[in-house]
């Protein structure tokens, strides 16, 4: 159980440090790809919990995050990148090293906020995977707001919604498997509504930028 | 008291004698990578050799910072890398400084080595000394965040302690802390010994150096000193990461058979980290200096999560 909580911890780390990569960065393809790896070790924790814990339900919530999340939206995602032409870089309103500080605080405050939830005799996974979600979760809203075009600000939304994926399955070993279900299914819908929209937004203003949807007041 | 003595002159010696190696290995790696032969593992030492019996041309307007700066450099490196551990777990200057002594005294030598990048009043040095400056300026702090984020976990800045408390146990490098720690220092390495994504050694453009655009005017022996410097500079560095977080094959003392495993052992992560560098080096290409300081960011980043993971995870 020492070895399984230290694998579970290591991975909660790196998906930690790949969302800090991901306010880093500056080409759409470089984060779909790293949201995929997030994902894919995401579903690894959720694998590992499966194993040590000896809860087979949760490898059908890890096989569900492994099939849509790590390989369905984000292929969706990458062939609407090429078919749109998208060849600008990520241009964040306040500027990467400033917003990488800023992810460093939040993850600090998630830290914090996990911090209440800690129970030393309680038994599961603690709150060092808690942290992380509360983590990922507001660095995925910071991503949200931080970014002007409607593609990106979407991924950051999948980004978050690995965060409360990763909560639910440190707090209290996933969520019902119908809730798995719907949500994931509702992921996978808002990346085609997506995909429509955007290409919409594109052919019928010019860009992404969705501070230009403001242009039809007035 | 002998004993300390003999043990200083053993790491000054495996210093001044390995550092020009780890570059020419590193230059050779890079080659054989790129399908070239390269110049040769030893090519180094007989640049230094060459340089130290060639004349000097100084400019007129140099002042003593000029003469002064590669000797200041030269030795405080090597004093730096005095208190290190090398091979055995003991550095031999340990009692008189740790970390932060290493920390200083490298920053002494790059504090010297701007000011004669500006004294000699050509414009590349001072392009160079405000490169370098504003780069170390984003990468000091990463490097002591990550620093200390080891000496929380050992109870002390000692780099003896360091190496010490991290020996024995194989599992502590999986702890998120010292990951993050190790990933911080990993890109201050980058940074601070002038490698592929931050700054190309190898580069003859005057536009993109920076730490060659300091050292641009000199010539002869004390390009020689400075030159040798910095491939100290980089070993030291590079000894540090490993023996902080890695510690295997870190000996109880110098004497003895156990020395020879010792040198066998850096030998080996040495090479290891050559590897790494050199396929950093070869799979990316250099930043444009104004996304240096991201990339500093993410390491500063990361160096705070690490010190804050001690307390918290």
């Amino acid at each position: 159980m020492q070895f399984g909580e230290r694998i579970v911890t290591l991975m909660a780390a790196l998906v930690l440090v790949l969302q800090i990569a991901v306010v880093a960065q500056r080409w759409i393809v470089t984060h779909i790809r790293i949201f995929a790896i997030q994902s894919f070790f995401l579903a690894m924790i959720a694998a590992t919990i499966a194993w040590f814990n000896h809860a087979p339900h949760i490898y059908a919530a890890a096989g569900l995050t492994l099939v849509v999340k790590v390989i369905l939206v984000p292929i969706f995602l990458e062939r609407l990148v090429v078919r749109m032409d998208i060849r600008e870089e990520i241009k964040p309103i306040v500027n990467v090293p400033l917003s990488v500080v800023i992810s460093g605080g939040l993850t600090l405050l998630g830290y914090l906020v996990a911090e209440s939830f800690h129970k030393p005799d309680e038994p599961g996974l603690g709150h060092n995977e808690l942290a992380v979600a509360i983590s990922l979760f507001l660095i995925g809203f910071f991503t949200m707001i931080n970014r002007r075009k409607a593609l990106t600000q979407v991924l950051a939304l999948l980004s978050l919604e690995n965060g409360l994926f990763l909560a639910a399955i440190s707090l209290t070993y996933g969520m019902p498997l119908i809730v798995e279900l719907g949500i994931l299914f509702d992921v996978l819908v808002a990346a085609m509504v997506l995909g429509i929209l955007v290409y919409r937004i594109r052919e019928t203003f010019e860009s992404m930028d969705v501070s230009r949807l403001r242009r039809l007041r007035g | 008291m002998t004993e300390r003595f003999i043990e200083c002159g053993a790491q000054l010696f495996l210093l001044l004698a390995l550092a020009p190696l780890v570059t020419g290995a590193i230059r050779t790696l890079k080659a054989r990578l790129q399908t070239r032969r390269g110049p040769g593992i030893i090519q180094p030492y007989k640049d230094i050799f060459k340089l130290f019996r060639k004349g000097m041309v100084i400019p007129e307007t140099a002042s003593w910072i000029f003469a002064a700066t590669p000797w200041v450099v030269f030795f405080s490196t090597i004093l730096a890398g005095l208190m290190i551990p090398m091979v055995a777990a003991d550095a031999p200057l340990g009692l008189f400084g740790g970390a932060l002594a290493v920390i200083y005294l490298l920053g002494l030598g790059r504090f010297f080595l701007a000011l004669s990048g500006l004294d000699t009043g050509g414009s590349f040095g001072g392009l160079g000394s405000s490169r370098e400056m504003t780069i170390s300026a984003l990468a000091e702090p990463a490097m002591m965040l990550a620093i200390f984020t080891v000496a929380i976990g050992a109870g002390s800045t000692g780099l003896t302690e360091i190496a010490g408390a991290a020996i024995g146990q194989t599992w502590r490098f999986l702890a998120p802390a010292q990951m993050f720690a190790f990933a911080a220092l990993a890109l201050v390495l980058i940074a601070e010994t002038g490698r592929i994504p931050v700054d190309n050694p190898a580069t003859h453009l005057e536009l993109t150096m920076i730490h060659e655009a300091m050292i641009l005017e000199y010539s002869g022996p004390y390009l020689a000193l400075v030159e040798w410097a910095a491939s100290i500079k980089q070993l030291v560095l590079m000894t540090l990461l490993i023996n902080c977080f890695w510690p295997v094959g870190l000996q109880p003392t110098w004497f003895g058979f156990g020395a020879l495993i010792g040198i066998g052992w850096l030998l080996a992560k040495l090479l290891l980290l050559s590897c790494a560098i050199v396929l950093l080096e070869t799979v990316n290409a250099k930043m444009r200096l104004f996304r240096v300081p991201e990339l500093l960011a993410v390491a500063f980043t990361l160096g705070s999560l690490a010190l804050v993971s001690t307390f918290l995870f």
